[in-house]
């Protein structure tokens, strides 16, 4: 009985690794374009006939992915397989997307039903595409290669680097890559506009969640790795907080570089800006802490 | 070396778990629910034009001399319409006449959009005339 209960808890864990390994690499894919509004305009002026075709075409291409990369352990060689692991990393798309499109409000009860429908399956297209990629980011490419990085960054870090300065680095380099594009553009404003405290707040708990996920429920090659990783950064939950704070610094910086925000606005700007901003920049720094 | 995965055959692959086949089965009620509901609005309204209607609410706001007049525009038809125009003409007494318009960018099906027109003299002293000038289809 107990060896039963323990293979199922197991199955259930593998299943829900692989789920939130497939979501990391959706939002490391698709975060740029969901602050994209273009996006969301050509979704909502999309007809339905339109909409179909991208729900066929984002499949035909998962598909594709799915049979050499993919977001699972297992390597999907039959058809059966590809086939039921695009129908997950479509639906793990549109799952998303709607939670991040309702966050940003641009989902809400007054959303006409087609327009919603077009803004979700115009940005659940590269959404699909990154769970589809997940396997193929950040991965080591072989043993070998693996096995020589880690002796180099053993001797390395001795010699110079300490393990946080590594880690505040490397989120921050990596909000940053992620963050560039997305800083200078209408949308943070836009989006600060129509938020208030509690959306503010979720976002804020979004970010923390979804950083988690990407540097330690996500089986990504690099995790035991960062599990050995020294420093104040050693614990899952305190590294998901500090690197939330380095990101929003990264984002803070961005914004003032791209003059979005300077020191003549209210505080309250800031902090509205900051934080939209610290969505894109918290899953850069997660990838940029997966990548040293 | 990667002879080994070559040597796999689909009846050495491990069967899919009951997790999966679950996980597998939301996905498939997500995905046919959005297609589905992708279908009902093509079904549905899509076919008919645009229908835009503007009203504008009584409660007027006076802030530092200016009277703030909120208006709704509602897209009561099918289609989804780009850079609305929308226009207000207040006249008082026939020798003050004052105009106000405004662009809106995007207005989808169903959708409700509020704002509001500013003027320097109180509305309610005049008459207040609303129209949508014009629209373009995406």
């Amino acid at each position: 009985m107990q060896t039963f209960k323990k293979s199922s808890l197991s199955m259930w864990k593998q299943e829900l690794n692989s789920l939130i390994r497939g979501i990391s690499g959706g939002f490391l894919f698709g975060i740029p374009l969901l602050y994209t509004m273009e996006v969301w305009w050509v979704g909502s002026s999309a007809k339905p006939p339109r909409l179909l075709i991208a729900i066929a075409l984002t499949f035909t291409i998962v598909f594709l992915l799915n049979q050499t990369t993919g977001f699972r352990d297992t390597k999907d060689v039959r058809f059966r397989d590809a086939f039921m692991d695009s129908t997950r990393a479509i639906a793990i798309g549109l799952l998303c997307t709607s939670c991040v499109l309702v966050l940003f409000q641009e989902i809400t009860f007054d959303t006409p039903l087609g327009e919603a429908l077009g803004k979700l399956i115009y940005e659940s297209v590269p959404f699909a595409l990154g769970v589809a990629l997940s396997n193929q980011f950040l991965k080591d490419n072989s043993d070998q290669n693996q096995e020589d990085r880690k002796k180099q960054q053993k001797s390395d870090r001795k010699k110079q680097l300490n393990g946080t300065i590594a880690d505040v680095g490397a989120t921050f380099v990596g909000s940053i890559i992620v963050g560039f594009s997305i800083a200078p553009t209408d949308e943070v404003p836009m989006l600060a506009a129509s938020t208030s405290g509690p959306w503010l707040l979720l976002l804020i708990l979004a970010s923390l969640l979804i950083s988690y996920a990407i540097v330690f429920a996500a089986s990504f090659s690099n995790q035991t790795k960062r599990q050995q990783q020294q420093g104040i950064f050693q614990d899952p939950f305190s590294e998901t907080v500090i690197s939330y704070l380095v990101s929003l610094v990264a984002a803070a910086l961005m914004l003032w570089f791209f003059n979005q925000l300077n020191l003549e606005l209210p505080w309250s700007t800031w902090l509205r800006y900051t934080v939209i901003m610290g969505l894109p920049a918290s899953v850069g720094g997660a990838a940029g802490r997966l990548a040293i | 070396m990667n002879t080994q995965s070559k040597k796999i055959q689909p009846q050495d692959l491990p069967k899919r778990s009951l997790a999966e086949w679950i996980t597998f089965g939301i996905a498939v009620a997500i995905l046919s629910t959005v297609i589905g509901l992708v279908s009902y609005v093509w079904l549905g309204k899509e076919r008919q034009p645009p229908v835009l209607s503007i009203t504008y609410e009584k409660t007027i706001r006076k802030v530092d001399g200016q009277f703030y007049v909120p208006f709704i525009l509602i897209n009561k038809g099918g289609e989804t319409v780009e850079s609305v125009r929308v226009y207000a003409e207040l006249v008082i007494n026939s020798d003050f006449k004052e105009q106000s318009e405004q662009e809106i960018d995007f207005l989808s099906s169903g959708e409700v959009q509020e704002g509001a027109f500013i003027f320097s003299k109180n509305p309610q002293e005049g008459k207040l005339k609303l129209k949508v000038e014009s629209y373009k289809l995406p």
